[in-house]
């Protein structure tokens, strides 16, 4: 029997070796020093700017080690975050959460640690008031320390402008699209002049443009106590059939959101405007790097923004309750957060930082912006954050957003539904993903 | 039709008494036994189209993004490798996933292999009991895709607090169905019955003889399973994308956390798929002549 | 792949003089060693095979959140609801449709290698393997390189198609074309390996038959089709059921096809598998999950008792065949 015996034993010993190997950690608190190294690991998504600060936070903090991991959009890091909450590990010791799927993270917020327990309220008059507000849950307890916000202007191509003979100064442009009281109207009613001209398309598509209308209303597709309020919203279909019939007339582009044919869209005059919440900027700086086009491409960013003021996006870091280190990510948290590096990762990722110092800082040094026909971005976007407040995200905020309107609006891109109809193709979506999930 | 009747495989027609030269007709198109230009021109396509992609790989993975845009795509690796290679050690733990893929898939391939073969010769050569339903039960349950428990699976892992740890990924992949059943139909041909009975007489338990005459005889077949097994579980990849993390990966989802984290650096992505295929390559050129016969030897087999 | 099970020759209980103790304990052993012998694995699988299987159902009569857990019993409510789900449908429709245009495309590209493999040919290894390479190419570097290959502007089809002045090709937004890219992804990977197999089955076809046919006068292309075909037929049917089984389970190709939305903003090239993922791990649906895991695995089932009443319909047929001597001839070897 002995023989027999053999290969099954040394199966299971191999085995428990190899989960003992891989399993042991410490479970310590203590701070990380030479003697005591602390791996920590980051989970950050699209681009965030966040080498360099790894780099030099590593350098500040012997024995510190990150270990960073980028996923490429804030859809994928959602499903990966609740993949890795369900399965009750695998979540980095730093998690970036998005402004969008926060309201999903709330109904969980007791697996985040309650970062009051750190030093919270010693920093909280750090960011702007609503931003803090929006990390902190029901009972009070901080689960995240906001990074970045999304403030929107118009990012828009100056070559294009001044070849459909309309004014390319950013001063003009803002002045053009009616300034502080600047409309959709307006702006789409400039698009179809342009379209007429040029025979172009106006914006990249519609799904973006959806999105900063929505978020610049009061209430989005919740009302503040949590409710649905989408299908008997008449103000909201009304913008959504204003958006349609722009679509109608050939204003989108229906370019591949988070695509743009690698970045191309961008350079070869496929589109004019283009919708920029701050941390767009770095998505439209990657994507034209990875396209191999700079500055000659002809953007340009201006201080106004059709509707009024208006935040997409933004983000968080928190750290989950499984963390072994909750003590040194919290830190690590907190550093990278904080103003002064707001204002290097704002200069890394072209997003707009959540404390006011930073943005303080930002709009007094108004640091030309290459890409971007050296505009003072920073500044703009300072201006561009007056009269922003948050709007109540519900829990699936998110899914509305990316599964619901996204392609229900793609259909109208495609040409192969009208404005009712897609509207139509969202409420059943809606009622399909959201209502009867 | 079994395994050892090799004697059914057509002897290479020995060509004596060469011809000074051929007809133009017959070196193109062949005649009945040398194949001709025709032939082995084919063969090169074929060659060039299982090749291509993967040498495209190459060239755009020493490149940058901008060799994706040409027109013509160059034919020949540009002097980016190395670095695109550091690009992707920075991103993904390489070599962790690599050691992650090659411990999994070798633990998993010495049960399977292990535990098939017990099995597969119990139900060739051992008279129970319920032999025959048993082994239709087996042969039945060769259709359930393991894909299809991963939710059970993934609330056990989580309840036992696996998740992470590759044991999580090991553990439901320990024995297959057509393992056994493959064993069994190469087993049910190769030992005479009459090879165990004289074990038998000789006064052998069942454990020797299963061990000095099933065993050394079970050994092509076990090489075949062997190659077949490490193959399945180095190609997982939904498995292991739920239940580990990023720290911790296999070679599969490693790569896809590349072309995750790194979305717009088309030719580093493409790097990382040519470092992650080297692995298979190396055991290809080594095994390459074995797996061939595995595969042909077990399709008739099946 | 007709499972023939042959029963074990009867074993003669050992003769000669041997103690009553030991003779009983070689009675324990052969009673029991099978037994033993089967039992990991039965129990194993038990652990890791059947046990989810019925935990799933038991799961999919339930709401059931990720996260949040059991919730109450709904009896065949996720049942319902997913055969009324337009989207459920729709995976099914896209995985037949990829599903096809692998595997036919598949069988006859392997079919075609195989002849031409199976041919009296110098350096037969090195053929052999440069047709298996791709094999060795995993589904996610497959899925990887593909799908930059199939970018739909830049991309290198693409790329080379506007050299000839053809408009770019809607790889990832047109179904059909997603299909047809993942569906080469597919064809890609297995296409050589299928065709060893068939080399396999075509070598064992006697070679006298050919030489007789030869010498009646068939020609080459005649030879293949009345001869080498038919002879052949089981193994294309080994080839075909296992070609199914893996096409209704890909999930990694259309998974990395688009990465932002499995299987495209429009679900057009959405599978089944990749919408049970969906199902579960993005909309957290666990009860309706497992529903459509079920329902898979019963197609399987259903796919695989069809396959296998046409594979005994045919073989029937064929050794019914009055007068195909080389058919005939083949099937007796082969038993």
């Amino acid at each position: 029997m002995k023989n027999f015996r053999f290969p099954a034993a040394a199966i299971a010993g191999a085995a428990a070796v190899a989960l003992l190997a891989s399993g042991c950690g410490g479970g310590d608190q203590e701070a990380a020093s030479p003697d005591n190294p602390v791996e920590l690991s980051v989970t950050t998504f699209g681009t965030f700017g966040y080498d360099d600060l790894y780099a030099e936070y590593e350098d500040a903090n012997p024995g510190i080690k990150i270990n960073p991991n980028n996923i490429d959009r804030g859809e994928n890091a959602r499903t990966d975050a609740f993949t890795k909450l369900s399965a009750g590990s695998g979540l980095s010791d730093v998690v970036a959460i998005e402004e969008g799927w926060l309201g999903s993270i709330m109904e969980v917020s007791d697996q985040f640690v309650d970062l009051n327990e750190y030093g919270a309220e010693d920093i909280k008059d750090n960011w702007v008031d609503w931003k803090f507000k929006q990390g902190t849950d029901s009972e009070g307890r901080v689960i995240g320390y906001g990074t970045d916000i999304g403030p929107q202007g118009l990012c828009y191509n100056g070559k294009l402008f001044e070849d459909a003979g309309l004014p390319s100064d950013r001063e003009a442009v803002a002045e053009l699209f009616g300034g502080d009281d600047a409309t959709w109207d307006k702006y789409f009613e400039i698009g179809r002049q342009y379209h007429d001209k040029t025979g172009l398309a106006w914006y990249d598509q519609s799904g973006f443009v959806w999105n900063s209308m929505v978020n610049q209303m009061e209430e989005g597709y919740y009302t503040p106590d949590g409710e649905l309020n989408i299908e008997d919203n008449a103000a909201m279909k009304e913008q959504f059939m204003q958006l349609a019939a722009g679509t109608e007339a050939g204003l989108s582009a229906n370019e591949k959101k988070w695509d743009w044919g690698k970045g191309k869209a961008f350079a070869d005059g496929s589109f004019a405007t283009f919708v920029c919440p701050g941390w767009m900027l770095g998505t439209i700086q990657t994507q034209m790097e990875s396209a191999g086009a700079g500055p000659e491409a002809g953007w340009d960013f201006a201080d106004v923004f059709p509707g009024g003021a208006s935040n997409w996006g933004g983000a968080f870091l928190s750290v989950p309750e499984t963390s072994e280190h909750k003590e040194e990510a919290a830190k690590l948290a907190a550093w990278l957060t904080a103003p002064e590096q707001q204002v290097k990762q704002s200069a890394a990722a072209n997003n707009f930082p959540s404390t006011v110092e930073a943005q303080e800082q930002l709009a007094a040094e108004a640091a030309p912006n290459e890409l971007f026909n050296n505009a003072p971005t920073g500044a703009i976007l300072a201006s561009r954050a007056e009269g922003v407040t948050a709007q109540f995200k519900g829990p699936e905020d998110s899914v509305i957003q990316d599964k619901v309107f996204s392609p229900a609006l793609g259909q109208l891109d495609a040409g192969t539904t009208d404005g009712e109809g897609s509207w139509n193709e969202a409420m059943k979506l809606l009622n399909e993903l959201v209502v009867n999930n | 039709m079994s395994l050892l009747e090799k004697g059914t495989a057509r002897k290479d027609s020995p060509v004596s008494g060469r011809p000074a030269r051929r007809p133009l007709r017959q070196r193109i198109f062949g005649n009945g036994l040398k194949p001709g230009y025709l032939t082995y021109g084919l063969l090169l396509a074929f060659f060039l189209g299982s090749s291509y992609p993967l040498w495209w790989s190459v060239v755009v993975g020493s490149r940058t993004n901008e060799a994706l845009g040409l027109d013509w795509p160059p034919l020949l690796p540009g002097g980016n490798f190395w670095n695109n290679v550091s690009e992707v050690f920075d991103t993904i733990p390489f070599w962790t996933a690599l050691w992650n893929s090659i411990l999994i898939s070798t633990i998993i391939t010495v049960s399977v292999v292990t535990f098939s073969t017990l099995a597969g010769y119990a139900f060739a050569k051992l008279r129970f009991r319920g032999n025959t339903v048993l082994m239709v039960a087996v042969v039945a349950t060769m259709a359930i895709p393991t894909q299809l428990g991963i939710i059970p699976l993934f609330m056990v892992m989580r309840t036992l607090g696996w998740t992470g740890e590759i044991g999580a990924v090991i553990i439901p992949s320990l024995v297959t169905a057509f393992g056994v059943f493959f064993m069994r139909q190469y087993l049910v041909d190769v030992i005479p019955d009459e090879l165990i009975e004289s074990a038998r007489m000789d006064g052998a338990n069942m454990i020797r003889t299963f061990w000095h005459v099933a065993l050394p005889a079970a050994k092509p077949a076990m090489a075949i399973l062997s190659l077949f097994t490490f193959m399945m579980a180095w190609t997982d990849f939904l498995w292991p994308l739920l239940v580990l993390t990023a720290g911790n990966p296999t070679l599969q989802t490693a790569l896809s956390q590349l072309s995750s984290a790194r979305y717009v650096d088309y030719s580093v992505v493409l790097t990382g798929a040519v470092l992650a295929t080297i692995p298979l390559l190396v055991l290809f050129a080594a095994a390459g002549k074995q797996l061939i016969s595995g595969i042909m030897q077990g399709a008739v087999k099946g | 792949m007709t499972v023939t099970l042959k029963r074990p020759a009867p074993a003669a209980p050992p003769t000669g003089a041997v103690s009553p103790f030991r003779h009983r304990l070689s009675a324990w052993d052969q009673k029991f060693s099978p037994y033993l012998y089967i039992s990991p694995f039965f129990l194993l699988f038990a652990l890791v095979g059947l046990f989810p299987l019925l935990y799933t159902f038991w799961v999919s009569l339930h709401d059931w959140h990720l996260l949040k857990g059991q919730g109450e019993f709904v009896g065949l409510a996720n049942f319902t609801n997913v055969l009324q789900d337009r989207f459920f449908w729709n995976s099914l429709g896209n995985t037949m449709s990829i599903f096809l245009l692998s595997a036919i495309p598949q069988l006859i590209g392997a079919l075609f290698i195989a002849a031409v493999l199976d041919q009296n040919l110098r350096a037969k290894t090195f053929w052999r393997m440069s047709v298996l390479l791709p094999y060795v190419v995993t589904p996610v570097a497959v899925a990887v390189i593909f799908t930059n290959m199939f970018g739909e502007d830049p991309g290198l089809i693409n790329n080379l198609l506007g050299n000839f002045g053809i408009e770019p090709i809607k790889w990832r937004t047109d179904t059909l074309p997603s299909h047809i890219a993942i569906a080469t992804m597919v064809n890609w990977r297995w296409t050589g390996y299928n065709a060893l197999i068939l080399l396999a089955a075509m070598q064992a076809v006697p070679r006298d038959i050919y030489e007789s046919a030869a010498l009646d006068g068939a020609g080459a292309f005649r030879r293949f089709f009345s001869i080498t075909l038919p002879s052949i037929r089981p193994t294309m049917i080994f080839v075909i059921i296992t070609s199914t089984i893996g096409g209704l389970q890909i999930f990694a190709e259309p998974r990395l096809f688009d990465p932002t939305d499995p299987g495209g903003p429009q679900r057009n090239f959405q599978t089944t598998v990749l919408y049970l993922w969906e199902m579960g791990f993005q909309r957290n649906n666990f009860g309706k999950a497992s529903a459509i895991a079920w329902l898979l695995f019963l197609i399987i089932v259903i796919i695989g008792l069809i396959n296998f009443s046409l594979s005994r319909k045919i073989a029937s047929a064929d050794t019914k065949k009055p007068g195909n001597r080389a058919q005939r001839r083949a099937e007796g070897k082969r038993k």
